[in-house]
């Protein structure tokens, strides 16, 4: 479900699954979950792949978030037209910084 | 008024939901919608399907989500319908008055669930649900007009 790796001392998560639903919602939230007690609390989320995303899913992000807490932080990028016109929406992007690629977000985090 | 329909019916089960999204696409390719509304009409359906499966059958498979869809000259509606649990009225958002009032910097209290009416309200220019006979019914309709009455 998920491709990680290391960068700058920052962990990318990109899921390779189409869909971030209900189906699969739980699961990603405790991939999540176990990546951050691993002591990651930098994190790049990479949406490229992902077309779909539902209120479970976006629960799942969002609790993500919460488990890093305070002392770190959870970022996106490669989100398409659809899925972010569903964060302005729900207003999740006044949450989260979205960033417009990988590369910026690496580049701004390792500042 | 010529109204074309069509009815869907699937087990209760996650994996067979994407294939009503598929469906749902196609069919918002024979209304005005596209791109950003056609997605968000899919997410709805798609919420209202997941509720059922969820709150109405409680997760348990080998029940009947049934779908219609109702392509009319000036609108489209779905009807999303289970024989499960009803839900409370208590639950349901009332149009017009504001969801997602939370504050972006209080992160403990940052909505991690319960998102799904609220969207469907945000999108849909009707949402009516109805219980009848044992059916609850969940009708949800987009007018092509943007200005057309909502409610």
């Amino acid at each position: 479900m998920l491709n990680v790796r290391i960068e700058n001392d920052i962990l990318i998560v990109q899921p390779n699954i189409e869909r971030l639903d209900a189906s699969v919602a739980v699961g990603f939230k405790e991939k999540m979950a176990d990546l951050i007690k691993r002591g990651h609390s930098m994190i790049i989320l990479n949406l490229s792949v992902v077309e779909f995303i539902d209120s479970s899913g976006l629960g799942s992000i969002v609790s993500s978030l919460k488990t890093i807490g305070r002392n770190g932080d959870l970022v996106l990028c490669g989100i398409n037209r659809n899925i972010m016109s569903m964060f302005k929406l729900t207003r999740m992007d006044r949450v989260f910084r979205i960033f417009s690629s990988e590369g910026e977000a690496i580049s701004l985090l390792s500042k | 008024m010529h109204v074309k329909q069509i009815k869907m019916i699937i087990d209760s089960d996650f994996k067979n939901v994407p294939l009503i999204s598929t469906v749902i696409n196609r069919l918002c390719a024979l209304t005005p919608f596209s791109g950003v509304k056609a997605f968000q009409i899919e997410l709805c359906v798609i919420e209202s399907i997941h509720n059922a499966i969820k709150h109405a059958y409680g997760n348990e498979p080998d029940h009947a989500v049934e779908v219609n869809f109702a392509l009319h000259p000036n609108r489209l509606t779905f009807e999303i319908c289970d024989t499960g649990k009803t839900i409370d009225s208590k639950y349901l958002p009332k149009k017009g008055v504001p969801s997602f009032e939370f504050d972006p910097d209080d992160l403990d209290n940052l909505p991690e669930g319960g998102m799904g009416l609220s969207i469907i309200n945000e999108i849909m220019d009707q949402v009516v649900y109805t219980t009848a006979d044992g059916i609850n019914k969940l009708t949800l309709t987009k007018f092509f007009n943007a200005n057309a009455t909502k409610r």
